[in-house]
C-alpha cells in the first residue's frame, strides 16, 4: 500500500513538474493590445491543442495585470509596455481573461 | 491526534440529545441546507444580468472543507490565514482551534505550493478524560503541494491530487505536548454544472497520522473520508453552497481497528471581497455517526467534535 501511494505521489508531481516543461514545446503566437482599457482585438482566435505565446501591449498610460482564470495565467505590464505570456496546450473552448487593475476590460480567447 | 480516554465511558450525557432528537436535527439539517441553496440560486438565476458573472478559482468556493480543483493561477503569491475549530463533546464543554499562516505559491499551470506554522487554542472545561485548560501556543509546521491531475476540457471534471504533510508539538484534540506527524491526502475533482453559476465538487480523503506523547510509544490512526459539495454563485463574486462529508477513523495506519464513524453536513460561502483578497468559510455539524467499543453510542465525539468550522482569508500580492 506504502508503495502504491508513493508511486501515486510520485506521478502526480511528476505531472506537476512535466506540465511547465510541456510549455517549451513550439508556441502558437497570439497578439493583443489595450487601448482606453479595451482588449483589441477582444476575442484573439488560437489554435487547440498547442501551446500559445500571447503577447499583451499596453497603450495605456496606467499599468495593467493581465489575467485569466482558467488559462491560468497572470502578469503586470506597465504603462506603455508590452509582455509575453505562456500558456499551455488549450482544449476548443472560451477562455475568459481581463484587466486586473480594471476589471470592467474583459475579453474571451477563442481556441478551436 | 492522541485518544483521550473517553472512548466507552458512561458519560452523564447532558450536551449529546436523544436519538429522536438527532433524527430531527438531521432533517432540520438537510432541508437548511437543500432549502437555501436552491432558493438562492434557482431565485437569483434569472433576476441577474449572466454578463456579470465571470470565471472563479474553484479551489476555496466550497467552503474549504471540501475543495476545489483549481491549481491557481501561474507565479500568483499570497499570503493565507485558515482557522479551523472544533466545538463540543459527549459532555462538558469543549472547543479547540488551529491557525495555519500560509505563504501560497503557484510555481506552473499545475501545480502549486503552500507553508506556514501554526497556531493552537483550546477551552475544555469538564469533558470527560480529557484535562480542564484554557491556553494556546504555536503548534508545529504544514505544507501542502497539489499538482492538477486531470484538466478541464475535454472531461467535464478536473482532478488535483493534494499532500499535506503536517507536524505537530501539541495534540490536536487535548492539546497536552506531543511529537505528532501526518500526511494529508486528497483526491479533490470539481465539474462545472452552469457556466460560471453552479458548480460540484468530491474530495477523497485519507490521512495517517502518528503521535508520541512526550515519554510514550507511538500511536498510530487514519481517518479515511469522502465528500460532496455543491456552489452557486448567487451574485457575482458570491457563492454559496452545502457539504457533506462522511469520514471513518481506525486506530492504525492500515485501516486495522474502526473506532467510528461520522456525516458532517453544512452550509458554506465564499467571497471574492476585491480583486485580490477573498474569504471562505463553512459551519458544519455531526448529523450522524456513531462510536465503536464496548458501549457503542450515537455520533463519534471521541474522533471528532459535534460542530466543526473553517475560515479562510486569503490576500494575493
Amino acid at each position: 500500500m506504502k508503495v502504491r501511494f508513493l508511486t501515486i505521489a510520485g506521478i502526480a508531481i511528476a505531472v506537476g513538474i512535466s506540465g511547465g516543461s510541456l510549455l517549451a514545446q513550439e508556441s502558437a503566437a497570439v497578439a493583443i493590445s489595450v487601448k482606453s482599457h479595451q482588449f483589441e482585438p477582444a476575442e484573439p482566435h488560437a489554435p487547440a491543442n498547442k501551446p500559445l505565446a500571447i503577447r499583451v501591449k499596453n497603450f495605456d498610460s496606467a499599468p495593467m495585470e493581465f489575467e485569466s482564470k482558467s488559462l491560468r495565467v497572470e502578469k503586470v505590464i506597465s504603462a506603455g509596455g508590452e509582455g509575453v505570456v505562456n500558456v499551455r496546450a488549450l482544449a476548443p473552448g472560451r477562455y475568459e481573461f481581463f484587466d486586473d487593475f480594471h476589471q470592467q476590460t474583459r475579453g474571451f480567447l477563442v481556441v478551436q | 491526534m492522541s485518544k483521550p480516554n473517553m472512548r466507552g465511558a458512561i458519560f452523564s450525557s447532558n450536551s449529546v440529545p436523544p436519538i429522536s432528537t438527532l433524527r430531527r436535527e438531521r432533517r432540520f439539517y438537510f432541508l437548511l441546507c437543500f432549502t437555501a441553496t436552491t432558493v438562492l440560486s434557482f431565485g437569483t438565476a434569472h433576476a441577474q444580468d449572466e454578463s456579470a458573472f465571470h470565471e472563479l478559482e474553484t479551489k476555496y468556493i466550497f467552503g474549504n472543507f471540501t475543495v476545489g480543483s483549481s491549481p491557481g493561477i501561474e507565479g500568483e503569491k499570497a499570503f493565507e490565514t485558515e482557522n479551523e475549530a472544533n466545538f463540543g463533546k459527549r459532555s462538558g464543554r469543549y472547543g479547540a482551534g488551529i491557525t495555519e499562516l500560509e505563504l501560497e505559491y503557484t510555481p506552473t499551470q499545475y501545480m502549486q505550493v503552500e507553508f506556514g506554522p501554526t497556531l493552537s487554542y483550546y477551552n475544555i472545561q469538564g469533558v470527560p478524560g480529557l484535562a480542564d485548560g484554557n491556553f494556546g501556543g504555536a503548534n508545529g509546521f504544514e505544507a501542502d503541494l497539489r499538482s492538477l491531475l486531470i484538466d478541464r476540457g475535454p472531461s467535464p471534471f478536473a482532478v488535483t491530487f493534494s499532500i499535506e504533510p503536517e507536524f505537530h508539538s501539541l495534540d490536536e484534540t487535548t492539546g497536552a505536548q506531543v511529537w505528532n506527524a501526518g500526511l494529508e491526502t486528497k483526491i479533490e475533482a470539481d465539474a462545472e454544472l452552469i457556466k460560471n453559476r453552479v458548480f460540484l465538487a468530491f474530495n477523497l480523503l485519507y490521512e495517517p497520522e502518528g503521535t508520541n506523547p512526550v515519554s510514550g510509544s507511538w500511536d498510530t490512526e487514519s481517518t479515511l473520508g469522502v465528500s460532496s459539495a455543491l456552489a452557486f454563485q448567487i451574485i457575482p463574486n458570491v457563492v454559496v453552497g452545502a457539504d457533506l462529508w462522511y469520514l471513518r477513523h481506525w486506530d492504525g495506519l492500515g485501516f486495522n481497528t474502526l473506532t467510528g464513524d461520522a456525516v458532517y453536513l453544512g452550509p458554506t460561502l465564499f467571497w471574492q471581497i476585491a480583486p485580490k483578497v477573498l474569504l471562505s468559510a463553512a459551519f458544519e455539524t455531526q448529523i450522524a455517526g456513531h462510536e465503536f467499543g464496548p458501549t457503542p453510542l450515537a455520533l463519534d465525539l471521541t474522533d471528532f467534535s459535534r460542530q466543526r468550522a473553517r475560515l479562510l482569508l486569503e490576500f494575493e500580492f
